[in-house]
């Protein structure tokens, strides 16, 4: 019973630190999403951030410097998205994939001479009051502040988001310009806000993967989680709260296929490999049926986004 | 002369051809960035010592070249702008290499790992298992709980034999040892390699290694952990002070030089050309202090008898994962059966397919 116990809180916490950079960006597109602009680019944004967070950590010795570089370089290239879409009305799927093409180019070309550096970590847990705490200590001793931080900012967003009257004029941007506009107040100042609000959650999300998980930078490192995250703000409804469920499920299945094979389960690799997919898309399937009608809770403003593209 | 051309595709490719009296120009084509801390990383040390040691060659290379036929028109490129010896340097890009020979007889083709070859197309490669097999000796005289990771990328024969020969090692000073293997199904994702590496010590293993892109990941988590790592590839004995035992290298400088000289002075052979422990080809990296003297003297001896063929590391009996003898006493596998292997001995956990 205590090994089965073990064994789940492992994989438990497994899943939170594989969800973590993925819920880091849900929430942020969630929010640029809930404006009326979906960016497609979260995933160039991520790899530059990672690029970034690296880069400066490894320069400046501290690894925090990095998390907060990461985040400014993920602003940056949003900034592209805003001056496309908002500026020039470019087509926002277009834009979305020239920002991650952009992103991932320039995480390659600028990131090259940092590969193989060491850098320090943000530590953790141990050795704090935490690691005193019966069972749970050992478990939560390994959490990262990343993790942490993350978790943190699902609250802070929704009181934003449903109990502030900026979050109200951010939400009605998102359902229709025309009443912000009636308001008095100019919908491209949200949806600005909202993108680079954005980049600031997919460029932390890049660093919680170089400077926090890995401590390592490799071209190509976030490997679509960035493409997998716009397909959770979905699962998530738009709704920060649902997000972590979501993130959590992408995180679990990944953290599953790696348990199930060290477990020495008899089930094809292959398959287990589709885990991280199957599953979210399968719950995203079920959550659908009966909720054809209402959109899912989808911004009425991302519609036009569609109709648009078509 | 210097340029860069950049694609619109989400992998930036590069090509630098640097300028110099030269005589032959030599192309080189990786499947990922040749800054990977790995695989490609070993192959353009190879191209930088060619370019240091040999003063009538010139160098162009290309980066993030899938395995499809994007790579036959790379090489069509490479070979009108006058390209005299060309490395696809990647397991897939075989059969396009042979493709592409096919319609320029009078250029050299030299793939690494492959198994074919044709009148301009050789092959080369280096029985890193040897190394491997000496690293798994390491690691089977250190482990405590008898238990040992692997995360491995694909279930290719290269990788197999990485497998097999690190279980055997462990198992020949140490017969309670198994291993266990995780497929991470990337070359590259460190963030699955890092969770992969954090299962299996959870799971009980001691001693981490690995066949991926970058060696770097598992080893910071194992040092993380407490655990002790073996390197692959490129020598990470810095990223783990304390759990570092020893690790697989590359040397592909030496071979390359030998086989631009042969396509120059026309001693080029059509021949699968494999380098060793004795050719320094594949190498064993320095040991970490967590080896002690003597059981760095018992892979040291080992690595004696490999190399003056006393010690096969596919010498009979091999048995399979259910036990069933597949290389029998008195028996040793081939060249090519080694380089077509597709099962996992005796005392690995994990599935093939």
């Amino acid at each position: 019973m205590e090994y089965f116990t073990t064994e789940l809180l492992t994989l438990l916490f497994a899943a939170l630190r594989s969800a973590t950079p993925v819920l880091a960006v849900v929430l942020g597109e969630a929010m640029t999403q809930r404006s009326g602009v979906i960016n497609l680019g979260v995933e160039g944004q991520m790899l530059l951030g990672a690029m970034t967070g690296f880069a400066v950590a490894s320069v400046t010795g501290d690894p925090w410097l990095g998390v907060m570089a990461a985040c400014f370089a993920g602003i940056a290239l949003s900034m592209v998205h805003a001056i496309l879409v908002l500026g020039c009305g470019a087509n926002q799927i277009a834009s979305g994939v020239a920002v991650l093409v952009l992103g991932s180019g320039l995480s390659a070309y600028y990131g090259t001479p940092f590969v193989g550096d060491k850098i320090d970590t943000l530590g953790n847990l141990n050795h704090t009051f935490v690691s005193d705490i019966p069972l749970l200590g050992q478990f939560l001793g390994p959490i990262t502040p990343t993790v942490l931080l993350t978790l943190l900012a699902i609250p802070v967003i929704s009181i934003f988001l449903f109990r502030t009257r900026t979050g109200l004029r951010w939400r009605s941007t998102g359902e229709s310009q025309d009443i912000t506009r009636n308001l008095g107040h100019n919908p491209m100042h949200y949806q600005l806000a909202a993108i680079a609000f954005g980049g600031l959650m997919s460029g932390f999300a890049g660093a919680a993967l170089a400077v926090d998980y890995t401590a390592n930078w490799v071209e190509g490192m976030t490997a679509g989680r960035g493409l997998v995250a716009v397909g959770l703000v979905i699962v998530a409804r738009w709704n920060p709260w649902y997000a972590l469920p979501a993130a959590l499920l992408f995180g679990a299945s990944e953290a599953l296929n790696l348990k199930l094979q060290s477990w020495g389960v008899n089930i094809s690799p292959y398959l287990l490999a589709t885990l991280p997919y199957m599953i979210p898309l399968s719950v995203l399937m079920l959550s659908y049926r009966g909720l054809k009608a209402s959109g899912g809770g989808m911004p009425a403003g991302l519609r036009v986004v569609f109709q648009n593209a078509r | 002369m210097k340029k860069v051309i950049r694609t619109l595709l989400a992998t930036s490719i590069l090509a630098i051809s640097v300028q110099a009296a030269a005589e032959t120009k030599v192309g080189f084509i990786y499947v990922g960035p040749k800054s990977d801390y790995g695989y490609n990383y070993a192959q353009e040390q190879g191209r930088l010592y060619l370019e240091e040691h040999m003063d009538d060659v010139e160098t162009v290379y290309f980066e993030n070249i899938p395995e499809n036929a994007d790579v036959q028109r790379v090489m069509e490129r490479m070979v009108r702008s006058g390209v005299e010896v060309v490395f696809p340097t990647s397991y897939g890009y075989l059969d396009h290499a042979l493709k592409v020979a096919e319609k320029y007889p009078d250029v050299h083709f030299a793939h690494s790992g492959g198994l074919k070859t044709s009148d301009n197309l050789m092959t080369y490669f280096a029985e890193i298992d040897q190394a491997m097999y000496l690293a798994g000796v390491a690691a089977g005289l250190t482990t405590g709980t008898n238990q040992l990771g692997f995360i491995a990328a694909h279930p290719i024969p290269q990788v197999l034999r990485n497998i097999n020969a690190f279980t055997r090692g462990a198992q020949s000073v140490n017969p309670e040892v198994t291993t266990s293997v995780i497929w991470t199904s990337s070359w590259s994702d460190p963030t699955r390699e890092a969770e992969a590496a954090e299962a299996l010590i959870s799971g009980g293993a001691d001693v981490l290694t690995g066949h991926v892109d970058s060696p770097i990941n598992y080893v910071q988590v194992a040092e993380r952990r407490g655990v002790y790592s073996v390197g692959y590839h490129a020598d990470a004995s810095q990223f783990a002070p304390k759990g570092w035992l020893v690790g697989a290298i590359w040397n592909w400088g030496p071979m390359m030089v030998n086989i631009v000289n042969s396509a120059k002075d026309g001693s080029w052979k059509s021949e699968h050309l494999r380098g060793d422990l004795l050719t320094e080809a594949a190498k064993l990296s320095d040991f970490g202090s967590a080896v002690s003297e003597e059981d760095q003297q018992t892979v040291l001896d080992r690595r004696e008898a490999i190399m003056n063929e006393e010690l096969q590391v596919w010498a009979g009996p091999v048995f399979g994962q259910d036990g069933k003898v597949i290389v029998k006493e008195g028996d040793t596998m081939t060249l090519e059966e080694t380089e077509k292997m597709d099962f996992l001995v005796q005392g690995v956990q994990g599935r093939l397919k």
